[in-house]
């Protein structure tokens, strides 16, 4: 365990020291305020649609963050070699791939918290309250859904070696799965066979990332989800993400490095 | 008394991407490294070397053969927790400061925090990085990230150290720190297995080599012993074992049998 | 030599851009429509944008419970918002509680859990109308319809000639929210894009009605949307007598609030013609004609006086 906790403070450690979060962070921020400087009628207590920017940004820049940092883990521990530092000491390719995800996941959760806080702040400045159930089950579930691309990305990685490549394929996965997922059993049903069948079963085997995104109930002020399925959620997310993980593991299990 | 390497009929072989033909880059290779020697692995590009260093240190797997590490499976990550390596070209995580580098090192080996800072104060010393210790490794020189590198593959006081080209490229100060370095290690008990194609050095600091050529073992033995009187020094002797044309023929008839590896 | 090229490129581009600048300003072509800098980078997609934020408009005002385009949406084919505003005539049909109909497998049922389910309307209190926290507000008073408006200003930006966005804005801005000023404004800047719409001019006679309490001004308006449905709605195969319904029931409401019956026998004609239940028209057709007679019969009686 020490072993994947280190390896995770370095990867946490690397990504706090490249731009690539600020960036992002400072994109969002700009772009709601550029909206939030929007006059709409002279009515300040408008809310909703800054709400629903912001979170959008936060997804987007969520799973850009994921990716991208997951992609480029392995390539470039292979490019600089450093791989072969690492690796010859006391540390197993699970343990590798585990400290690899653990660092990425818990950096897309510290990028998030201060996304979130960012998103705290807008919706206050406006509104009166912050529904903190709904915004603590927005986090969670947010965060918990990025561990599937972040494994994805990993195990990627493994099949594709170019970061740029991997990284625009998963984003399109997962992209497609955030914007699609849920409706693709309802086109199935309109399809010929063998169609119908195929679709079908991609529906139900594709993360179905979309259940984490929350955000209409956040910018429309409904009740938080119960807890029960909360918590199903991100066992959910965990399951996947295991599986990912493992294929990973047997990918680069007994793949010879030189 | 456990061999620290035990090889056996070792066979690495690889599959061209372009051709899809399975190459031996290693074959039926058996040797054993003694504890406490220092052990020399020559042999000119191609030979088989790295090959075998990745097979000992887990990068690849063997088609055939075993090797262990202080009788352990090389496969085994635990196999890795008493050597120290230093690879040919150093690279490490250039977001890191030396001491980060370092203590992140000691904990994958285990060490606590106290034993990490002495161990790093003292190899930063060793290694002459005190004054750079909290500078980025991205703003080192080759010569620094070299002499990291020796630090961090001596982090766990290894019983084993692993080289892998240590000196090249490194100027001649740097050269006399790593020969220092492996004469302390071999003072203190421990066991040095370096590959260079620095001969001369070899030579100086090797109790036994093991000489490869094409993938099979030409010679193994200590130096003295490979050396025939023709040859001057262990470069001519290295030159006509790999059958190079330019190479002094022996005095004697004692035929390239004289120079069949020896029982180790 | 390569200073000399450089100078002589330099001093050429100059005498270019000062002899070509003066041509590019006074030429028209294209750069007409390029100073709209969302045109441009958009082209002919801004019009699918701005129907999207309208439809958009519509999903907040119904606090995100709305069908995507795999749902059934028959009960949501007329966004409800303009539909309410009277911007647009109501085509719905179908259940809008239940458009997606029962959970086809179990991560459908799932995922219903973290998406809006219940059918509400941000103009009755929003998501929470039944919370604590609304309990003591009257729903009917609720302003949280503003919330629609950011969508509606933005398809307005996207796409100046979709006249509904203005009318259904307008209805919610005075309706709801009291801003009958701004209401007005972004009507003129619709009827500056749209010089012949005879839904802005109805929607601004309605202002000019209820809230400027100027019923010659409202008439005024009225009357140029008649002009204007005649003139370029009339004409079509498929007129669109929603609007002339709407502007010929209100002349005619204000025709009677003034005991113009002749006026008001008039606009009940039209509005007959438009209406869907013309039995209740013919109702009040006859009423009318009883109270012109009594109003004709009036003065006889006060001159038959010594």
């Amino acid at each position: 365990m020490r072993a994947i906790l280190t390896l995770a403070h370095l990867v946490i450690l690397e990504m706090v020291r490249r731009k690539d979060i600020y960036v992002l962070f400072v994109l969002t921020a700009l772009l709601t305020l550029i909206a939030a400087a929007a006059n709409i009628f002279d009515d300040t207590r408008v809310v909703r649609y800054l709400k629903e920017i912001s979170l959008t940004l936060i997804w987007v820049s969520g799973f850009v963050l994921a990716v991208t940092s997951a992609a480029r883990q392995i390539p470039a521990e292979r490019e600089s070699r450093t791989l072969f530092t690492l690796l010859a000491k006391p540390v197993s390719r699970w343990q590798f791939i585990a400290g690899k995800f653990l660092g990425c996941w818990l950096a897309c959760g510290l990028a998030l918290l201060v996304f979130y806080a960012f998103f705290g702040a807008v919706a206050l400045s406006r509104e009166r309250s912050l529904d903190l159930a709904g915004w603590a089950q927005a986090i969670s579930m947010h965060w918990f859904m990025l561990a599937v691309p972040v494994a994805l990305a990993l195990a990627g990685s493994l099949l594709w070696a170019a970061p740029s490549s991997n990284s625009t394929l998963t984003l399109v996965v997962c992209f497609g799965i955030w914007l699609l997922g849920r409706h693709l059993h309802k086109v199935a049903l309109g399809l010929p066979e063998p169609r119908a069948t195929l679709l079908t079963l991609v529906y139900f085997i594709i993360p179905h990332l979309e259940l984490f995104d929350i955000r209409d109930l956040i910018v429309h002020r409904w009740p938080p989800v119960p807890w029960l399925f909360w918590l199903g959620a991100l066992l959910y997310a965990a399951a996947y993400t295991g599986m990912i993980l493992t294929g990973a593991w047997l990918l680069f299990r007994r793949r010879p490095l030189n | 008394m456990t061999e620290v390497i035990q090889i056996e009929q070792l066979v690495v072989t690889y599959r061209d991407t372009e051709t899809r033909a399975t190459r031996t880059v290693v074959d039926r290779l058996t040797f054993t490294v003694r504890p406490g020697e220092v052990f020399g692995f020559l042999g000119p590009n191609g030979a088989g070397k790295t090959s075998t260093m990745n097979v000992l240190l887990g990068f690849t797997h063997a088609a055939s053969g075993s090797a262990s590490i202080f009788g352990v499976d090389v496969r085994q990550p635990i196999a890795r927790q008493r050597i120290g390596y230093l690879p040919e070209m150093t690279y490490y995580y250039k977001f890191l400061t030396a001491e980060e580098l370092l203590r992140a090192y000691g904990r994958i080996f285990g060490l606590d925090d106290g034993e990490i800072r002495r161990r790093t104060d003292e190899l930063l010393a060793l290694v002459e990085l005190e004054a750079a210790r909290r500078r980025l490794i991205r703003t080192y020189s080759k010569g620094m990230q070299q002499r990291l590198g020796l630090a961090q593959a001596l982090l766990n006081q290894p019983d084993l150290l692993i080289l892998d080209e240590p000196t090249s490229g490194l100027d001649p100060l740097g050269r006399m720190k790593v020969r220092e370095i492996i004469l302390r290690q071999k003072a203190a008990g421990k066991t040095v297995f370096f590959s260079s194609h620095e001969l001369g050095e070899v030579e100086s600091v090797c109790d036994r080599v093991a000489i490869l050529h094409r993938g099979e073992l030409k010679a193994l033995g200590p130096v003295g012993e490979i050396k025939h009187p023709a040859d001057g020094n262990l470069e001519q002797a290295f030159l006509r074992l790999i059958g190079w044309p330019g190479a002094p023929k022996p005095a004697s008839d004692a035929g390239p049998a004289d120079h069949q590896p020896t029982a180790p | 030599m390569p200073q000399t090229a450089i100078a002589i490129l330099f001093l050429t581009s100059l005498a270019l851009v000062t002899s070509l600048e003066p041509w590019f300003q006074s030429w028209q072509g294209n750069r007409a429509q390029s100073a709209d800098l969302l045109a441009v980078l958009l082209g002919d997609a801004r019009r699918a944008f701005a129907n999207h934020f309208f439809i958009k408009a519509d999903v907040y005002f119904h606090n995100g419970y709305y069908p995507s385009i795999f749902d059934n949406r028959t009960a949501f084919q007329t966004p409800h918002m303009a539909a309410d505003a009277g911007a647009l005539e109501e085509k719905n049909t179908g259940e809008e509680d239940d458009f997606l109909g029962p959970p086809k497998d179990w991560i459908d049922a799932f995922g219903r859990r973290f998406k809006p389910a219940t059918h509400t309307h941000l103009y009755q209190g929003g998501a929470r109308a039944d919370g604590p926290a609304h309990k003591e507000i009257e729903l009917a008073d609720s302003q949280d319809v503003r919330e629609i408006l950011p969508w509606l200003r933005a398809s307005a930006a996207l796409d100046p000639q979709k006249i509904e966005t203005y009318t259904t804005t307008a209805y919610w801005l005075r309706q709801r929210m009291g801003k009958t000023t701004e209401a007005e404004a972004f009507l003129r800047d619709g009827l500056r894009a749209n010089p012949d719409s005879h839904e802005i001019l109805f929607e601004l006679g309605r202002i000019a009605d209820e809230h400027g309490k100027d019923p010659a001004r409202a008439r005024n308006l009225w009357e140029l949307a008649l002009a204007k449905w005649r003139k370029f709605e009339l004409p079509k195969k498929d007129p669109d007598t929603f609007s002339l319904l709407q502007i010929a029931s209100h002349l005619a409401m204000l025709a009677e609030r003034e005991s113009r019956w002749d006026e008001y026998l008039h606009y009940l004609g039209l509005w007959k013609a438009a209406s869907p239940q013309p039995a209740e028209i013919e109702k009040r057709i006859a009423e009318a004609q009883a109270k012109r007679a009594a109003a004709n019969a009036k003065p006889q009686t006060q001159n038959s006086k010594p």
